[in-house]
C-alpha cells in the first residue's frame, strides 16, 4: 500500500514539475512554468482537435501527431502523447454524437444513442455524460494501474525468453479473438506484420534481410512511416471514395444546456460503474482495448436494462456505459505495455514506436530504472482526464464549428501535414514515398475487408518475438518442447490454444459476431 | 464501403466457381507476398545446428503466410461472399501524386514550395474542390506549417529552395 502512494506521489511530482523560465526581457526575474502539465494540456487539445475531424480515428490521430513530440525530452514526449491519445478518444466521441460519423470502431456504439439524443436537442447532456463517465473511469483505471504495476513488474522479471514468446503468442491470439471479421484474415494480417518487421538487418548477424540494397531499408521499415501510410493516407483515400459531404448529417440545433439533469445522472451512474469495470478488465487483456470494451458495455446495458426498447432511441445509458468502458480500457491497456513491454493493441504499438524513437525499450527494466518516466506517465493520465473534463465541455462550441469544415479542404491539409511529419522523422524523402505506398496498400486491404490494426501489432511484436524465440531455443539447445515444459510458458500456450479453439467453435463465433452486429441494426 | 451483396449481379471477371471474390483475390495476394518474401530471403543463411540463421525467421513467417493465404483462397471458393469492391481512381491517383511530388521536391525546393504544390495536387482528388478557397487555405496552411515545424517544434526543415539560400 505504501508503495502505491510513494509511486503515485513520485508520478505527480514529475507531472507538477516546475521549470524556472528566465526571459531576458524581465531582467532576471524567473517565472515557474509547469512544463509537463502544459504539454499534457496541449496534447489533449491537439488530440481532440484532430480526433474530432470526421473519419479520423484514434490510431490515425496518434500516428499523425507523433512527429510533433520528437523534439521533446522523453518524459515530456510521452506525457504529451498520452494527452493526445485521450484527446483523440474524446474527440471521436464528440464526432459520433454530433455528426453520427464515428471516427473509429470504438465510438460506433456511442453514435447509436448519442446521435439520437443530439437529434432530440440533448447533445449537451450526451457530451457531458460522456466526459463525466470517462473521467470517472479514468480515475478508477489510474488507481488500478498503480496497484497492478508493481506486482506485474515483479512477475515480468521472472519471465525467461520462452515465457515472453508464449505471452506474445497469447497476446496476438487475443487480438485475433477480439477483432471483428474473419479470424483467418486477422491472423494473416498479423503474420504479414511480422514478415514486414523482418525487413532490415538481422539483430544477431547484421545480415541485410529483404532490403534489396536500398539504403533506406537497411534499418528496417520505419514504424511511424508505416502507421501513417496505413492509417493516415489510406483513410483519406477511402474517405474520398465515399464522396465527402454527401452523408454528413450534422446536428443543426444549437448545442445548449450542457448540464445533464439530476435524472440523467441517476440513470447513468450505474451504467458508468458497470462500464468502468468491464472496460478495465477488457483493457488489461492483451489484444483487448477500447473497441471491444465499448461494444461489450453497450450490449451488457441493453441486456440488463428494464427498458431495452429505449436503446437506439436516445437512452443516456447507451452513451454513458460505452464511453466509460472505452476510456477505462484505453487506460488499463497501458498496463501490459508498461509492465511487460508488450503492446496490447495498435495504439499501444504506436506508443512503443514513440518510446523507441526516444531510445526507451518498454518493459520491466524501465519500471525499475526510470520510475519517474513510468509513474509520471501514469499520473499524467489522470491529469489528462481532468483536462478533458475541464477543456472539452466549455469548448464544445469550437468543436462543433470544426465539424463544419468541409472535407474538400480538410483532406489536402492532412496529406501535407502527414508528409511533412514523415519527412521530419529522418529527413528522408524515401520515407514519404514508402508511406504513400503503404497508403495504397492500406486502401487495398480495406477494400478486401482486411483490418490493418493487427498488422501494426505484428509489426511491433515481430523483432521481439524473433529475439525471444531465438534465445529460448538457444538456451534449450534447439528443443522446441521448451515452450510446453516450462510451467508458466505452458499455461500461457494452453490459454492461447484454448482461446483459438473457442473462437473457431460455431456457437461462440455467433456470439462474437452478435456483439459487433449490434451496431448495425 | 463494400459493394452490397444484394445488388444486381455486377459484371464479374471472376469465374462462376469463385463464390467469394473478395476473399479469393485477397488470399491469392497474400500468397503472392509470401512467395515473394520466400524468394527475397532465399539468399540468407538458415539454421546452423540449433541456432537460428538470419533467414530462418523470415522464411518461417513467409511459409505461415503462404498457408494462411491458401486457406483464405479456399474460403473464397467454398463460401458465399461479397463481390469485389469498386475502386475509384481519382482520390488514390491525386493523393499519391501529391505525396510523390512532395518527396521529390522537398530536398531541392524547400518546404514552402513543396507543401503548397502538393496541397494543390491533392486538392484535385475531389470533384468538389473550389479553387479560390483551396488556394487561400493552402497558403494559410503552408504558412502555419512553416512556423510550426521549424520554429515551434525545432525540427530541422529547410523552408526555401536551395538556389535562393545560396
Amino acid at each position: 500500500m505504501g508503495d502505491i502512494f510513494s509511486n503515485l506521489s513520485l508520478g505527480f511530482g514529475v507531472v507538477f514539475q516546475f521549470v524556472q523560465w528566465t526571459p531576458a526581457f524581465l531582467g532576471g526575474t524567473s517565472i515557474p512554468i509547469p512544463v509537463n502539465i502544459l504539454l499534457c494540456l496541449i496534447g489533449a487539445l491537439v488530440g481532440t482537435l484532430v480526433g474530432v475531424l470526421p473519419g479520423i480515428g484514434t490510431i490515425a490521430t496518434v500516428a499523425m501527431l507523433l512527429p510533433i513530440t520528437f523534439g521533446l525530452p522523453p518524459v515530456g514526449a510521452l506525457i504529451m502523447l498520452a494527452g493526445i491519445y485521450y484527446g483523440a478518444q474524446y474527440g471521436g466521441s464528440t464526432t459520433s454524437i454530433l455528426v453520427n460519423i464515428p471516427g473509429e470502431a470504438g465510438s460506433v456504439v456511442t453514435a447509436l444513442d448519442g446521435f439520437q439524443m443530439a437529434k432530440q436537442g440533448r447533445a449537451g447532456p450526451a457530451l457531458a455524460i460522456a466526459a463525466i463517465g470517462s473521467f470517472f473511469a479514468g480515475c478508477v483505471a489510474t488507481v488500478l494501474i498503480a496497484i497492478l504495476g508493481a506486482p506485474l513488474t515483479k512477475l515480468a522479471l521472472a519471465f525467461g525468453p520462452a515465457e515472453y514468446f508464449s505471452l506474445m503468442v497469447l497476446g496476438l491470439i487475443f487480438a485475433v479473438v477480439l477483432a471483428k471479421g474473419s479470424v483467418l484474415k486477422a491472423i494473416a494480417m498479423i503474420v504479414l506484420g511480422l514478415l514486414l518487421s523482418m525487413v532490415g538487418s538481422d539483430i544477431e548477424t547484421g545480415a541485410s534481410r529483404m532490403a534489396f540494397n536500398i539504403p533506406e531499408l537497411a534499418d528496417g521499415l520505419g514504424f511511424a512511416t508505416l502507421a501513417m501510410g496505413l492509417f493516415g493516407f489510406a483513410e483519406i483515400i477511402r474517405n474520398l471514395d465515399a464522396g465527402g459531404e454527401s452523408d454528413r448529417q450534422l446536428v443543426q440545433q444549437k448545442v445548449s444546456g450542457l448540464m445533464p439533469t439530476a435524472r440523467d445522472l441517476r440513470d447513468s451512474a450505474p451504467a458508468v460503474g458497470r462500464g468502468t469495470v468491464l472496460g478495465s478488465i477488457l483493457g488489461i487483456l492483451p489484444g483487448g482495448g477500447a473497441v471491444i470494451a465499448s461494444f461489450a458495455a453497450y450490449t451488457l446495458e441493453k441486456k440488463i436494462s428494464k427498458t431495452p426498447q429505449k436503446f437506439g432511441r436516445g437512452a443516456i445509458q447507451g452513451v454513458a456505459a460505452p464511453e466509460s468502458a472505452n476510456n477505462a480500457a484505453a487506460q488499463t491497456s497501458f498496463i501490459p505495455l508498461l509492465t511487460l513491454g508488450i503492446p496490447p493493441n495498435a495504439v499501444m504499438a504506436l506508443m512503443v514506436g514513440a518510446m523507441t524513437i526516444h531510445g526507451i525499450v518498454p518493459g520491466p527494466q524501465v519500471m525499475q530504472k526510470q520510475p519517474d518516466l513510468v509513474w509520471g506517465m501514469i499520473a499524467s493520465m489522470w491529469v489528462g482526464n481532468l483536462m478533458l473534463l475541464v477543456i472539452n465541455l466549455p469548448l464544445v462550441g469550437i468543436w462543433v464549428r470544426l465539424l463544419r469544415v468541409p472535407y474538400r479542404l480538410m483532406f489536402p491539409s492532412i496529406v501535407i501535414f502527414c508528409s511533412i511529419g514523415i519527412y521530419s522523422v529522418n529527413n528522408a524523402p524515401t520515407d514519404v514515398i514508402i508511406a504513400g505506398v503503404f497508403g495504397l496498400v492500406g486502401y487495398w486491404l480495406i477494400k478486401h475487408d482486411f483490418e490493418p490494426a493487427p498488422l501494426l501489432l505484428g509489426m511491433v511484436l515481430g523483432p521481439l518475438m524473433e529475439e525471444n524465440l531465438r534465445r529460448a531455443l538457444l538456451i534449450s539447445r534447439g528443443d522446441w518442447s521448451v515452450f510446453l515444459t516450462r510451467p508458466l510458458s505452458a499455461v500461457l500456450m494452453a490459454i492461447a490454444a484454448g482461446l483459438l479453439v473457442l473462437t473457431v467453435l460455431p456457437t461462440l463465433r455467433k456470439k462474437r459476431d452478435e456483439v459487433f452486429v449490434e451496431s448495425e441494426n | 464501403m463494400n459493394a452490397t451483396p444484394g445488388q444486381a449481379p455486377v459484371k464479374s471477371i471472376m469465374p462462376k466457381w469463385v463464390r467469394n471474390p473478395q476473399d479469393f483475390v485477397g488470399g491469392i495476394a497474400m500468397m503472392g507476398i509470401a512467395v515473394f518474401a520466400l524468394w527475397a530471403s532465399s539468399d540468407l543463411q538458415g539454421m546452423r545446428g540449433f541456432s537460428f540463421g538470419a533467414g530462418t525467421a523470415p522464411r518461417m513467417f513467409a511459409t505461415l503466410l503462404l498457408g494462411l493465404g491458401a486457406a483464405i483462397t479456399a474460403v473464397g471458393v467454398l463460401t458465399e461472399g461479397q463481390h469485389l469492391a469498386k475502386y475509384h481512381w481519382r482520390g488514390p491517383l491525386f493523393v499519391t501524386l501529391s505525396i510523390v511530388s512532395f518527396a521529390l521536391t522537398i530536398r531541392s525546393m524547400g518546404m514552402i514550395f513543396s507543401a503548397l504544390t502538393s496541397f494543390l495536387i491533392a486538392a484535385c482528388g475531389s470533384p468538389e474542390t473550389r479553387w479560390m478557397e483551396t488556394v487561400i487555405v493552402g497558403v494559410c496552411l503552408t504558412a502555419f506549417c512553416a512556423l510550426l515545424f521549424p520554429y515551434a517544434l525545432g525540427l530541422p526543415l529547410q523552408l526555401l529552395p536551395t538556389f535562393m539560400i545560396r
